[in-house]
């Protein structure tokens, strides 16, 4: 599952960057910030993921 | 648009965004029953548009501000953490992120194309109606559900991630022009088994990440040419709608711990049917 969040991560910012840098038929400001948002998320879950599970008694 | 003009349109921006009756339609609706020709789409109109919306975030943000500190806080000490320890905040504010997500995905692609579609006055008030009939039809449904003896409301913290999402996601629905995103989202949390007070108060959560980013984005605008032409209209309008819409906000709030949707579905119906028969007929183009 780790994997595959930072997969996701990394494609959520190039997509993000490919708005901003105008390659999807002009520059889309708030399409990237979407992207960007999607890709931070992936890396909390990827945080969720690599956090030590609480031992339970 | 003129000053008295801008001030109508910013009071009615305050008031409908928040109550269940569709913004958008009536910002079509009310400029073509009084006649005025207000061409929506110049920079000078949109740049005022982002002030307004401004106003009402704000607005939604001080109303909540208690809400939202707990709100966040919780967020970033379950991604500090790295875990749940399932808090009601905590688990809101990932609700409220799972109910975003879908709608954000849906404005950012589709709104443009449906409101070029849609945003007239006969389909306005034809959508009108549907905005009643989603409320209607809501209200029988929660009353049929509730009519089983042992099926209480829920707590909002108690919804699943799922049923987050489908909550955000019924306010897509309000990509048309004339259907309430606070109608929607209340309509799907009262399916999800919320009262009218959770649902209105997640409705209202929902909207607030929505709008804020929306008119934060824009609000270059204000600073073009444009914005400058409008800008004593800007700066009056969105402080006008942001106190309506706090007023709004408050009222609807005391409004839903008691009563239901159905007074807002029968003001649609009337308006949508009216303004549709007097649209169609020509009577005012």
């Amino acid at each position: 599952m780790k994997i595959i969040a930072v997969l996701l991560a990394l494609v959520f910012f190039v997509i993000a960057i490919l708005y901003w840098v105008g390659m999807f038929g002009g520059v889309h400001v708030k399409h990237g910030i979407l992207f960007a948002a999607l890709g931070v998320l992936a890396l909390i879950w990827l945080r969720f993921q690599s956090a030590a599970p609480t031992r339970s008694r | 648009m003129t000053f008295p003009q801008a001030m109508f349109l910013a009071a009615l921006q305050g008031v409908s965004e928040l109550f269940p009756v569709s913004s958008l339609g009536h910002t079509v609706l009310i400029p073509a029953l009084l006649g005025w020709d207000i061409d929506r789409g110049t920079p000078q109109f949109l740049s005022f548009v982002v002030a307004l919306h401004l106003g009402t975030a704000l607005a939604l943000v001080v109303f909540y501000w208690s809400t939202w500190k707990g709100i966040i806080a919780a967020f970033i000490r379950s991604v500090v953490r790295g875990r749940f320890e399932h808090s009601p905040d905590e688990k809101t504010a990932w609700l409220l992120i799972a109910g975003t997500i879908p709608v954000a995905l849906l404005g950012i692609y589709f709104e443009k194309a449906v409101q070029r579609l849609f945003a007239s006055p006969l389909p306005v008030s034809l959508f009108l109606v549907a905005n009643a009939a989603i409320m209607f039809l809501g209200e029988y449904l929660r009353r049929a559900q509730h009519a089983a003896p042992g099926k209480d409301y829920r707590p909002l913290e108690s919804l699943s991630w799922r049923e987050g999402a489908l909550i955000g996601l019924s306010q897509g629905l309000a990509l048309l022009p004339g259907i309430s995103r606070s109608g929607t989202s209340i309509v799907a949390g009262l399916l999800a088994q919320l009262n009218h007070e959770s649902a209105a108060r997640f409705s209202f959560l929902l909207a607030t990440p929505v709008i804020l980013a929306a008119s934060v984005l824009e609000v270059p605008r204000l600073f073009t040419p444009a914005g400058a032409g409008v800008a004593a209209e800007a700066l009056a309008g969105g402080i006008l709608a942001g106190v309506v819409a706090y007023a709004s906000v408050a009222f609807l709030t005391k409004y839903f711990r008691y009563n239901d949707l159905r007074p807002f579905g029968w003001y649609c119906l009337l308006v949508g049917a009216g303004c549709a028969i007097l649209f169609a007929m020509k009577v005012i183009t």
